[in-house]
């Protein structure tokens, strides 16, 4: 087994601050958290890759969103050795948010959830990038 | 109006379902009814704020229970649950932004593939606006669908009354309805003067006499 990241709660709380901050203030901002293998899923449409993922998040058509966080859930995920005998690949961390948002000048929250998996960067493991990015609003 | 009577309420009342791009202005139009901007109520679950817009007519009154989205239509397609069970709709577009009429059958497609045919209005938005940038010959979509339109303006409250009046006809099986007295709305924030209305509702109707392309382009 893969050793567990050793500290992922502080990974994900680092991450979902800093991911909301980033898509509230300045949404180009957000290109360096994504690869050209990572999967978005915005409310149900999917794109792959950093240009299809930003094209989609910076031309959503909105001027102002604001994010409140209600709660985030981390896990670790630990694969299996490639190989008996072989290291098994660095962990990753599943993100779990929810909350709710405010988009322009209405007054009333949206609810949404939201689910990330971060991997580590093979370069660099104390730096981790978005592999899967699931967005939802809740609403009937 | 069976669905008046199911409610054991006196007064009839309707689910008229609001949509139309963001930033077209329909929160802006529901709101000029005060009545309605007072005893709105947010459903978080649904994400919408219902107005009760209350309307005085000849043959009493009538309350349309008008759903604004909290934006989500800036996300994506609206879910059902916005859809199911309404019985009037307005379908909103800004004049100023051609994108917004060019969505216009996809805002139409979602609501006739829930709701089926229910009294529709198309309404053509902010035309206090000098730079227009859809115009009156160019608003076709309402005549191949059987759906009524009209040019309306929400910060100066022109023509605030008429989809009102026209859904509310459809829906009383009456066209000799009328409302007997004006609902309560915000002051204007613009004037539109009555040259520019003259001249609106002329170009609205010399659209009305051309006729129609031929060529198979009902999605336009």
């Amino acid at each position: 087994m893969a050793a567990a990241p050793p500290d992922y709660q502080g990974i994900g709380t680092a991450f979902v601050s800093h991911y909301y901050n980033l898509f509230d203030t300045s949404r180009p901002s957000l290109a360096p958290l994504y690869r050209p293998s990572s999967l978005l899923t915005f409310e149900g449409e999917p794109f792959m890759g950093v240009d299809a993922i930003l094209t989609k998040l910076t031309t959503l058509p909105f001027a102002k969103v604001a994010h409140q966080v209600t709660t985030s859930d981390f896990q670790p995920v630990m694969p299996d050795p490639v190989a008996p005998g072989m290291p098994a690949p660095p962990a990753s961390v599943l993100v779990f948010v929810s909350g709710s948002l405010m988009v322009d000048d209405s007054p009333n929250p949206l609810k949404f959830s939201q689910v990330f998996h971060l991997s580590p960067d093979p370069a660099n493991p104390m730096s981790y990038w978005v592999r899967n990015d699931m967005f939802r609003l809740n609403y009937a | 109006m069976a669905t008046a009577a199911a409610t054991g309420d006196a007064t009839p009342q309707f689910k008229l379902i609001l949509v139309g791009d963001g930033g077209v202005g329909k929160t802006t139009f529901v709101k000029r009814h005060l009545s309605g901007e007072f005893q709105k109520k947010y459903v978080a679950t649904v994400g919408v704020e219902v107005h009760p817009l209350s309307f005085h007519t000849n043959f009493g009154p009538i309350i349309f229970q008008c759903w604004d989205t909290a934006g989500q239509e800036k996300f994506g397609g609206l879910r059902d649950g916005y859809y199911i069970q309404g019985q009037a709709a307005i379908i909103m577009f800004d004049v100023t932004s051609r994108v917004t009429y060019k969505n216009v059958p996809n805002w139409h497609r979602d609501l006739v593939r829930v709701c089926e045919a229910i009294p529709t209005v198309l309404c053509g938005n902010k035309v206090d606006i000098k730079d227009r940038k859809v115009k009156a010959k160019a608003i076709t979509y309402h005549r191949k669908k059987n759906l009524q339109y009209y040019d309306i303006s929400a910060k100066s409250n022109y023509n605030f009354e008429k989809p009102f009046l026209w859904l509310a006809r459809k829906l009383a099986g009456n066209p000799q309805l009328t409302f007997v007295e004006a609902p309560a709305l915000a002051p204007a924030d613009v004037v539109i003067d009555d040259a520019h209305k003259r001249q609106m509702e002329a170009d609205l109707a010399a659209a009305a006499q051309v006729a129609l392309p031929d060529e198979d382009d009902g999605d336009m």
